[in-house]
Order: structure tokens, then C-alpha cells, then sequence
């Protein structure tokens, strides 16, 4: 039997899909910024923290980049209730894709702090800056710019992630497109729709990054 | 909890529970592996049609550079669910097992085509002027010269690609295939403790992953001592 795409049913969806997104970038932002805080501490103990503290941090963080995020949201979605603590969908999803986004973002943001040379520090010690000095003037420009490509990467790769939300229930992107399929069964189209969807937001966010770090903080990048 | 729990470590680990695992991961291997094996191998095409310096035909580079790009901006389970429903559509009765592959293998090529292309680029355009100078043809410039040099760039990193092909096979638990996330699922539905089954299944994906990362590391340290050792002859030629 052969089968006619047939967008026509699927277009008066498009303003409740798209609506989803609001609650994909959420989610995106969510676990971002708290896997950049995770990272930013367990990186911090990796480079400077005492041996037992840097071992169970390199542990953690080898075990979460070792196993699919998949099962970790999994775990921590129906393992907790187990214990007593019952999580919603979204909690659920944000926890575990924090968790996740932290030991990617240690990685990143630990050869960020590698890549700052003794070199800068003793140039900034000889013109007499302050500690303070230093740390605004030297450091931190230096680390964002070493870090902005990367961690822009990783904001990209968290919207595409987000979409295993759709499995758990949360009505972003892909949840609302499981939504519409379940009312019109046209599969195909809903998601060659939300394929499309999601390379456009992907692009339009990967050239907002670029376009603020090139303004912002000189970075130089391309999106393609 | 925990002594409900030490009561039935011993019938989760019982001989039915432990074939099922063991078929589980050998999918989810065999998945991995053969999805990185043709991602590799429809990488290396698209890359060769996107160099410059290799086919120079507009539309085939075009065409490339466009999959790369939009098949790396798609999230893992939206391609699934395309490729699961484009199967199910054209009508052709096929395992779970092959929709879960070719998701894979599309999944796998736009991410190998990369890699593939910064190995390639590697190699300085001297290279290239060189070998057309000897009238060497483009496929043997390619294979005798610019891909020995570029797989010290390409192979550590393809071993971090295929942990991530490994880690994103658990999302073809939601079509039904029976690897290790779905073999997690139905232990759990059959009562057994979420805490032992999905604490298994992260425990078997450590194992499978860490490994394959570890090989990774160990040969990008051997490629770099190489390609050290190679080039101290070069430098004393200089300063000779």
C-alpha cells in the first residue's frame, strides 16, 4: 500500500509544536547552567583540591561520561521513588541532565584552567596588578575566551538532548510531536516537521552564540 | 529496603535473567559496531565528496557539507522515529534490529564525516602539490600519502565517537528493540527493583564504554610518541 505525505492535517499543529520549544530551550538553559556550576566546582576540586576529593570527582565524572544519559534519567526516575522520593517528569529530566551536562562541562571547563600559562600570571605579578587585578584582567578573559567556543558547543548538544524528555512524558518538542502523532497519526510528516524544527533552532542558536562571542568577547568562530 | 533487596539479588542474577542480559548487550554491541563500521564507511564517501582537492564536482560537496550539518543537528530519537516510521510506511517487513542499524549508520556518517575531514586537512596542501608533481593519480594520492598521515588526527577521536554511538543505542529501547535499556525496562516491569535493574544496565554500559574510551586514550599517547620520534630525523635534516 503506498503512502501520500499529507502536511495539510499537520499545520494548524505547528503553532503548538513550536510552543514546545519554549520548554526545550527551559530545560536547555536549566541544565546548562547548572551543569556549568557543577562543572565549574568539580573542575575547580580536579585542579586544585586534595587526592581523595580529586579521585571521587574523577570517578563520578568517568562513570556519568561512560553510560547513556538515557539510563541515568531512568535510574534517578525510578530508582528515587524506591527511596522515598518521587520526582516529577521535568525534575526528573532537569536532575539528570544537569548531573549529565556537569561531567561533560568538568571536562571542558578543567582544560580551560590548563590552558592558562604560568607565563600570563608572572607578566601580571611584574606590573604590579593586584590579586583582584589579575583575576578580572587576566584570568577570566583568558578563560572565557578559551572556554566560550566549547561551552557554546555543549548549549547546542543540550537542545538536542532535552528531546529524551519526550520519553518521560514532558511536553517539549518532541514530547508535543508524540502528542500530535497520537492524534492524527501522520508520523512521518510530524516528524520530518520536527526534524526540521530542530535544525533550525540548532543553526539560529549556534549563530546567536557565535555573533555574541565574536561582539562580546572576540572569539572567532563560524557556525558552519 | 535493603533486605528485600539482598533477597533478590540472588533471583535477579538466576540463569533466565542473565541469558537475557547476555543477548541485551550483544545487540547493543553488535548495534554500536556495526552502526560505527558503515558510519565510517559512508563518512569516509561523504568526506572524499566534500574535499575540495579529491572529486571537485559543486553539488555532490554541497550535498555532503548539507547531511553533515543536518544530520548533526537532529537529536538521536527524532531520526529514529523518522527512520522507524519511513520503514513501517513503505510497507517492508524489517527487524527492529535493522531500523535501529541504519539509525545508527546515518547517525554515525555525518559525525565520521567530520572527523574524517579534519584528519584529511590535516595533512599540509604541499602534500598535494607534491604528489601532482610525481603524476600520482588522485585516488593514490589519497590513499599513499594523505591518509597514512591523517590517521594519527582520526582514530583517537573515532574511539570517543563510538562511545558516543554506544551510549546513544539505549534510545532504540523506545522501538522495542531488546537491548540493554529495554532488557532494564522489562526486568523492572517483571518486579524486579529498579535500584538492580537499571543499576545493572548503567553498570554493563561502564563496561562496554570505559573500555573502548581507555583504547582510545592509550593510542592517541602511542600516535603522538610516533609522530615525535618521526619527526626528529626532519629536524636535524634542517639543521644540518
Amino acid at each position: 500500500m503506498a503512502y501520500t505525505l499529507q502536511y495539510g492535517q499537520v499545520w494548524g499543529f505547528i503553532p503548538y509544536l513550536l510552543a514546545g520549544a519554549v520548554l526545550t530551550l527551559q530545560l536547555a538553559a536549566i541544565a546548562f547552567l547548572a551543569g556549568a556550576l557543577i562543572g565549574l566546582v568539580c573542575a575547580s576540586i580536579l585542579s586544585f583540591g586534595p587526592r581523595p576529593a580529586r579521585m571521587l570527582v574523577r570517578g563520578c565524572v568517568t562513570f556519568f561520561l561512560n553510560t547513556p544519559l538515557l539510563v541515568q534519567v531512568f535510574f534517578i526516575f525510578f530508582v528515587l521513588p524506591e527511596a522515598g522520593i518521587l520526582l516529577a517528569p521535568f525534575t526528573a529530566c532537569a536532575i539528570g541532565m544537569s548531573l549529565n551536562a556537569g561531567a561533560y562541562m568538568t571536562e571542558i571547563e578543567r582544560a580551560g584552567f590548563v590552558s592558562l600559562r604560568r607565563a600570563e600570571l608572572d607578566a601580571a605579578e611584574t606590573l604590579g596588578f593586584t590579586l583582584v587585578q589579575t583575576i578580572w584582567f587576566v584570568i577570566v578573559p583568558h578563560i572565557v575566551r578559551a572556554l566560550f567556543p566549547p561551552l557554546s558547543n555543549q548549549f547546542i548538544i543540550q537542545i538536542m538532548t532535552t528531546s529524551l524528555a519526550a520519553i518521560f512524558a514532558v511536553e517539549e518538542l518532541t514530547g508535543r510531536a508524540y502528542n500530535i502523532n497520537a492524534q492524527t497519526f501522520r508520523t512521518l510528516e510530524i516528524f520530518s516537521i520536527l526534524a526540521v524544527i530542530y535544525v533550525v533552532l540548532t543553526i539560529v542558536a549556534s549563530a546567536v552564540l557565535v555573533f555574541a562571542g565574536r561582539k562580546l568577547f572576540r572569539v572567532r568562530a563560524s557556525v558552519f | 529496603m535493603w533486605a528485600q533487596l539482598a533477597e533478590e539479588v540472588p533471583r535477579f542474577f538466576g540463569p533466565w535473567n542473565l541469558l537475557f542480559l547476555g543477548t541485551a548487550l550483544m545487540h547493543t554491541l553488535l548495534l554500536s559496531y556495526l552502526g560505527a563500521l558503515g558510519g565510517f564507511a559512508i563518512g569516509f564517501v561523504l568526506s572524499v565528496a566534500r574535499h575540495p582537492r579529491l572529486l571537485g564536482i559543486p553539488p555532490l560537496r554541497v550535498a555532503a557539507i548539507a547531511y553533515v550539518e543536518v544530520f548533526r543537528r537532529i537529536p538521536f530519537l527524532v531520526k529514529l522515529m523518522c527512520v522507524f516510521f519511513a520503514f513501517q510506511l513503505s510497507g517492508t517487513q524489517v527487524a527492529m534490529f535493522t531500523v535501529a542499524l541504519v539509525t545508527v549508520v546515518l547517525s554515525a556518517a555525518a559525525f565520521a564525516a567530520e572527523i574524517i575531514r579534519a584528519g584529511l586537512e590535516s595533512v599540509p596542501a604541499q602534500q598535494w602539490d607534491a604528489a601532482e608533481a610525481m603524476n600520482f593519480s588522485r585516488a593514490r594520492t589519497l590513499f599513499a600519502i594523505v591518509l597514512p598521515q591523517s590517521w594519527p588526527v582520526i582514530l583517537p577521536p573515532a574511539f570517543g565517537y563510538i562511545v558516543g554511538f554506544m551510549k546513544s543505542t539505549s534510545i532504540a529501547s523506545q522501538i522495542g528493540l531488546l537491548e540493554l535499556t529495554y532488557a532494564a525496562k522489562v526486568l523492572n516491569t517483571r518486579g524486579f527493583s529498579a535500584l538492580l535493574s537499571f543499576g545493572t544496565c548503567l553498570l554493563l554500559y561502564f563496561a562496554i564504554c570505559w573500555p573502548t574510551k581507555l583504547a582510545g586514550e592509550a593510542l592517541e599517547r602511542r600516535l603522538a610518541v610516533r609522530r615525535r620520534v618521526t619527526s626528529t630525523p626532519q629536524l636535524e635534516l634542517a639543521v644540518q
